[in-house]
């Protein structure tokens, strides 16, 4: 280390290093907490996988489209449907969400793996502030990310409606609506990260946890409860978000679009508030 | 001039019976102690002594099981201006790899509301302006140093918490650190670091709180705890009553001996040598005993490998 500069040396500061009276701003809150999101490269990580998934989705339920199902399966309708043309121009939901939720839990648990949480409630030490900045800041991100996963899902299933010999439909019958939504959810799922990642610190659990309890054990929750005639598998957070879209349903019980849409509301709010106020109480050792 | 003039009186930190429990470990016992304004003060400790523990819930980041610690008067979570009042770098590792020391900077100036000027000016500061779009995963731990302490200053503020800020250092960067923070001392701040290696500040501080198993067990002036005049010089001589008689002899007080070591006080190790050499007495050891300080620490870092 060099033993330059010396004190003497040093710059003269404006007087106007800070203004502000009471405790840092919300506005000012969230611009930090979106510099940090946008200062690191894993978001652009997140949203390439976010595309990828997503066009797979739109161009396989397209593609599939009116295809008879093996092993005695239902057939879908073809693409000149309304439900299945939502299910493919709305498939940024099923293509980005789970994305969005990691988004949201490395936001949380980074902060824990790399001890940031340190100078971020040294900033803000009354703590809710800037866990709800926090919040709003991947909000603003999950809604980039549902806004390219629409485009991406629109790019890869309308070719394949086109092949198939379809109108494009994109204004067809809760075509523009599905679309919206599947934005509006997407931003969802990075609350429901941030309070997954509250809760258990450690960033490579909290995303196992996370997928393998959407991908893995809410699917097998969802079969157990039909088998069981029961219809309570639409009230599972997954399956509510995607009766938002209001997509064909494959014989799965699904909620009435709004009715769906309130379900994913609810454990937003829910995970939202694990993430505050777990943050509030906790030691930072 | 570092930065404005401190024409404001300085703030201090007063800490009163700050006890944390963490289950059934006791990390800090009934605490007490004050920091003043315009000097540096060596926060010292063996290693698990509560040093970290009593610094985080100084800053708020840890909650007291009981008792108080106020900086000027409030504490920190009470702050209308928490990082312009108390600047703190507890330690080297909380930055992410994957992001520039600029950005890092960038992202407490925007939450905090100041400026990006200010970024700039404690790069500088600090030397690290040529590396600072680099993403901090390739820096040395020298150079994390330097980033903490450029985030501490970030806003200006007329305390400083250093946790360990010497570690990883080289001697010229300790050097540096010293003239530093005795530059900020002497423009009216109040400067609390911590170490487990009482020789990384003996010549930086200048008030001495040491603790050991979560309690203050020795506080006040380095110029007390480490006075020269109090030392004593240890001698061994394979004949220690001749060795006596001619101490005598110039004297040099004895004030006690085991075993043929023989200690004198109010005399340099030259004295005593020149003594005994007159004497035609054998030495086989001559040595200044290390100060209080220095006994302190060193009983208690034994203390420490012991358990």
């Amino acid at each position: 280390m060099s033993p330059e500069p010396s004190p003497e040396t040093s710059p003269e500061t404006s007087p106007s290093v800070r203004t502000e009276a009471v405790g840092p701003s919300m506005t000012a809150l969230v611009r930090s907490e979106l510099l940090k999101i946008r200062s690191t490269r894993l978001w652009w990580a997140i949203l390439i996988g976010a595309v990828l998934w997503t066009m797979l989705n739109a161009a396989i339920v397209a593609g599939t489209a009116g295809l008879e199902a093996g092993m005695g399966g239902q057939t879908s309708p073809g693409v000149d449907s309304p439900e299945l043309l939502r299910t493919v121009y709305s498939a940024g939901f099923s293509g980005a969400y789970i994305f969005a939720m990691i988004l949201g839990v490395t936001g949380m648990t980074g902060e824990y793996r790399y001890l940031t949480i340190t100078p971020t409630f040294l900033v803000a030490p009354k703590r809710y502030p800037v866990v709800v900045a926090k919040l709003l800041a991947h909000v603003v991100m999950g809604l980039v990310y549902g806004v390219v996963a629409a485009i991406a899902a629109i790019a890869a299933g309308l070719p394949v409606v086109l092949l198939k010999g379809g109108d494009p439909g994109l204004l067809a019958d809760g075509v523009p609506r599905a679309v919206l939504l599947s934005v509006v959810a997407v931003a969802l799922w990075t609350l429901i990260g941030i309070g997954l990642g509250t809760l258990i610190k450690n960033q490579i659990a909290a995303i196992l946890i996370g997928v393998v309890l959407a991908f893995l054990i809410e699917p097998l929750v969802n079969l157990l409860f039909s088998f069981l005639d029961s219809d309570l598998g639409k009230f599972l957070p997954t399956t509510a978000s995607q009766a938002l879209l209001d997509p064909y349903s494959a014989g799965f019980a699904l909620l009435e679009w709004w009715a769906g849409g309130l379900v994913l509301i609810g454990y937003a709010v829910v995970f939202s508030l694990i993430g505050v106020l777990f943050s509030v109480r906790r030691d930072i050792t | 001039m570092l930065t404005r003039a401190m024409s404001r009186e300085g703030i201090q930190i007063d800490v009163a019976g700050l006890t944390k429990r963490f289950g059934p470990v006791h990390a800090v016992s009934d605490m007490a102690f004050s920091v003043r304004p315009g000097r540096v003060t060596g926060f010292l400790g063996p290693n698990g002594a509560g040093k970290t523990t009593t610094l985080r819930m100084v800053l708020g980041l840890v909650t007291p099981t009981s008792g108080t610690a106020l900086i000027g008067g409030r504490s920190y979570r009470d702050l209308d201006n928490p990082i312009g009042t108390v600047g703190a770098a507890l330690e080297a590792a909380s930055f992410h790899p994957g992001r520039s020391a600029r950005n890092h900077l960038k992202v407490m100036a925007r939450a905090a509301g100041v400026q990006d000027s200010r970024v700039e000016a404690v790069l500088e500061l600090v030397s690290l302006q040529a590396d600072a779009n680099r993403r901090v995963g390739g820096y040395s731990l020298g150079m994390r140093q330097r980033l903490g302490l450029a985030a501490a200053l970030l806003a200006d503020p007329p305390v400083l918490v250093l946790d360990e800020p010497a570690n990883g250092l080289d001697p010229a960067g300790i050097a540096w650190l010293r003239d530093f923070l005795r530059a900020l001392a002497a423009e009216g701040r109040t400067v609390l670091i911590s170490s487990h290696v009482l020789s990384e500040v003996q010549q930086t501080v200048q008030d001495v709180l040491i603790i050991a198993n979560g309690r203050l067990v020795r506080e006040g002036t380095l110029a007390d705890l480490d006075d020269p005049a109090s030392r004593g010089v240890l001698v061994r001589s394979p004949r220690p009553d001749q060795l006596r008689d001619a101490l005598r002899s110039v004297s040099i007080t004895e004030s006690g001996s085991d075993d043929g070591l023989v200690r004198v006080v109010g005399a340099t190790p030259a004295e005593v040598g020149a003594a005994a050499f007159a004497a035609g007495v054998e030495l086989h050891e001559l040595y200044a005993e290390p100060s209080d300080l220095e006994r302190t620490f060193l009983q208690l870092t034994t203390e420490e490998v012991r358990r």
